[in-house]
């Protein structure tokens, strides 16, 4: 199938000196489920407003459905959708009228915009509030009512950027339906960022995996599952590892056999190992003699965490958890749009 | 035809906005009623002291206070392009084919559209109180559209400077530092001969004198064509000047 997306070499340099895309290159044929997974400030958001046509890149070349964005912005902008990450609607408006102003934006009118507005509304079960203001809608009824809006003019192309970011667990759930949906029943090929290590698990056929702003492995959950090789075993060390416990440790668990990699993780440490289940004894017995108290131990087969530790050598869950209002606004300073 | 279209839809938007928001529909109709309250009540004796050109302060205040709602209301334009940057609105029209100029010229006639609603509430006012216009309708209307092209070319300062700081607080604070002084230093509140000398100098460069006099003829005097044209000059003036910022800080944003 042809490449709906074709990027390559994309560098974005903002006008601060902040190299937010670093020389990515990437394609996404017609029909996929495609993802961005990584920390805040990895540089999604930035790609995704590159694609969108709201950035004008740095270098390379971007090619969205053979047309190329300086050129054709327009052309573009016809044939894509785009959630952004922050709420867009008019809290003044009802959903029906944000949706129809969305709709008008994108030159429709008439009964065929109204047939598409109750369709979509629809689609989201939110026809029962369709006429209340958009400002009284809860977090997940927002994000659907957008999700909707920017399926309107019937893209082919759908660009999400963090879809269910500050979600609860079953709006997140609800949201993931839609898209689904719309992927699978309506072939609409998308494009998706996220910082939900799941959420790209379940809904992406192959993502890219990102930080600061490169790409640093790509491919289906499942083969970059694979490359990891390894089970993973974590430790938690009593004391949090303090005293040289932690690389004391590590020395010991990096000398046993079947023990590839050994990488440090908050308050202890992360193993890797060719069927860990079976070394597990022998693991306890070295660390025991060792004098190394431990305070919990897990073994799981391989998620994306571990993948994404692997190559970044962070684990994108300490990422979410130390998400500081400050460097978010640092952020959106000196994003333009 | 699309930017007929996209402004249209734009310009209903912002209207709605203004009409279901209780709070700021009713400060928007009761400013005008406020000021003319507080001016004529408080400057009433004015009209008494010898020297000054008219019989009522009411009929001479009118014409002030109708500018000067109407440049007060075009700081909100600044303010609003402010809150649809910074909550993502614009940025998502933007992806949009919506017609690019399409955003503002909605914007700006919304406004204009405003500040003609608030002036007719002032002319009633007005004449309940006792004002005329001795030109009638016809003067009327050009006094309208007198204080809604200024008020175009006021927004562009607010709006250039939305764009540029992208803070509202930057936005009212700058236009009242501007609003303000213009206003005093102006033939809005007395006459020019009742000023000190130094703030005559100021007012007859000052483009708030040229509108108010020009509206101030057609309501007691009758139509002066000089007047008239050289209050429409001065506003083109700072039209192409503050409206040119205004451009020049819109294509930085959305190219």
């Amino acid at each position: 199938m042809a490449d709906i997306i074709d990027v390559s070499d994309l560098v974005l340099v903002y006008a601060d000196g902040t190299k937010a895309v670093d020389d990515i290159s990437f394609s996404v044929s017609e029909g996929e489920f495609f993802g961005f997974l990584g920390p805040n400030g990895a540089g999604k958001s930035t790609t995704i407003k590159v694609l969108t046509t709201l950035l004008r890149k740095t270098s390379g070349t971007v090619k969205v459905a053979g047309y190329d964005m300086e050129r054709n912005p327009q052309e573009i902008r016809k044939l894509v959708g785009v959630e952004a990450q922050e709420s867009v609607l008019d809290p003044d408006l009802t959903g029906r009228e944000n949706m129809t102003l969305q709709g008008n934006l994108q030159q429709m009118r008439g009964p065929e915009l109204t047939e598409r507005v109750d369709e979509l509304l629809k689609l989201v079960e939110l026809e029962q509030v369709a006429d209340k203001m958009a400002g009284r809608y809860s977090g997940g009824m927002k994000k659907r009512l957008q999700l909707a809006s920017s399926l309107v003019h019937k893209p082919r192309l759908l660009f999400l950027d963090e879809p269910t970011t500050g979600l609860d667990p079953q709006s997140r759930v609800g949201i993931w339906k839609y898209l689904e949906k719309l992927n699978k029943l309506e072939g609409i090929t998308i494009f998706l960022t996220t910082q939900y290590l799941e959420e790209a698990d379940k809904l992406c056929g192959r993502l890219a995996i990102v930080d600061f702003g490169k790409i640093v492995a790509s491919g289906s959950p499942a083969e970059l599952k694979r490359e990891v090789g390894a089970d993973t075993i974590n430790f938690s060390l009593e004391g949090g590892g303090q005293d040289g416990e932690a690389a004391k440790a590590k020395k010991i668990l990096s000398s046993l056999e079947g023990v590839t990699e050994v990488f440090d993780s908050d308050g202890g440490l992360t193993a890797h190992a060719k069927d860990a289940s079976r070394i597990i004894a022998i693991v306890v017995r070295a660390l025991d003699e060792g004098g190394i108290r431990l305070s919990s131990l897990n073994v799981s087969t391989p998620s994306l965490d571990d993948v994404f530790l692997q190559h970044t050598g962070r684990r994108i869950r300490a990422e979410e958890l130390g998400r500081m209002p400050d460097r978010r606004g640092a952020f959106g300073m000196r994003r333009r749009i | 035809m699309t930017l007929l279209f996209d402004t249209q839809y734009l310009f209903v938007r912002a209207l709605k906005k203004v009409i279901r928001n209780p709070i700021l529909l009713f400060f928007s109709l009761f400013q005008p009623v406020i000021f003319l309250t507080l001016f004529t009540q408080l400057f009433k004796g004015l009209g008494a002291i010898p020297g000054f050109p008219s019989g009522s302060y009411i009929a001479f205040v009118t014409p002030g206070i109708l500018l000067q709602n109407g440049f007060t209301s075009a700081l909100s334009s600044g303010t609003s392009m402010v809150d649809e940057l910074n909550s993502g609105f614009l940025q998502n029209m933007l992806v949009t084919q919506v017609n690019r100029s399409a955003i503002l010229l909605g914007r700006l006639l919304s406004d204009a559209f405003r500040v003609t609603v608030q002036s007719i509430i002032i002319l009633v006012m007005a004449y309940a109180l006792g004002a005329q216009i001795v030109t009638g309708v016809a003067g009327v209307v050009v006094i309208l559209l007198t204080i809604a092209t200024f008020g175009l070319a006021w927004s562009g300062i607010s709006l250039s400077i939305g764009l540029a700081t992208r803070r509202a607080e930057t936005v009212t604070a700058i236009g009242f530092f501007l609003t303000f002084p213009l206003l005093f230093m102006s033939t809005a509140l007395f006459p020019q001969a009742f000023l000190p000398t130094w703030m005559q100098a100021v007012s007859s460069v000052n483009p708030v004198s040229y509108n108010v006099n020009a509206i101030r003829a057609l309501a007691l005097g009758g139509i002066t064509w000089s007047t008239l044209l050289s209050a429409y000059g001065v506003t083109a003036l700072l039209a192409l000047l503050t409206l040119g910022a205004t451009l020049y800080q819109f294509r930085k944003v959305v190219s």
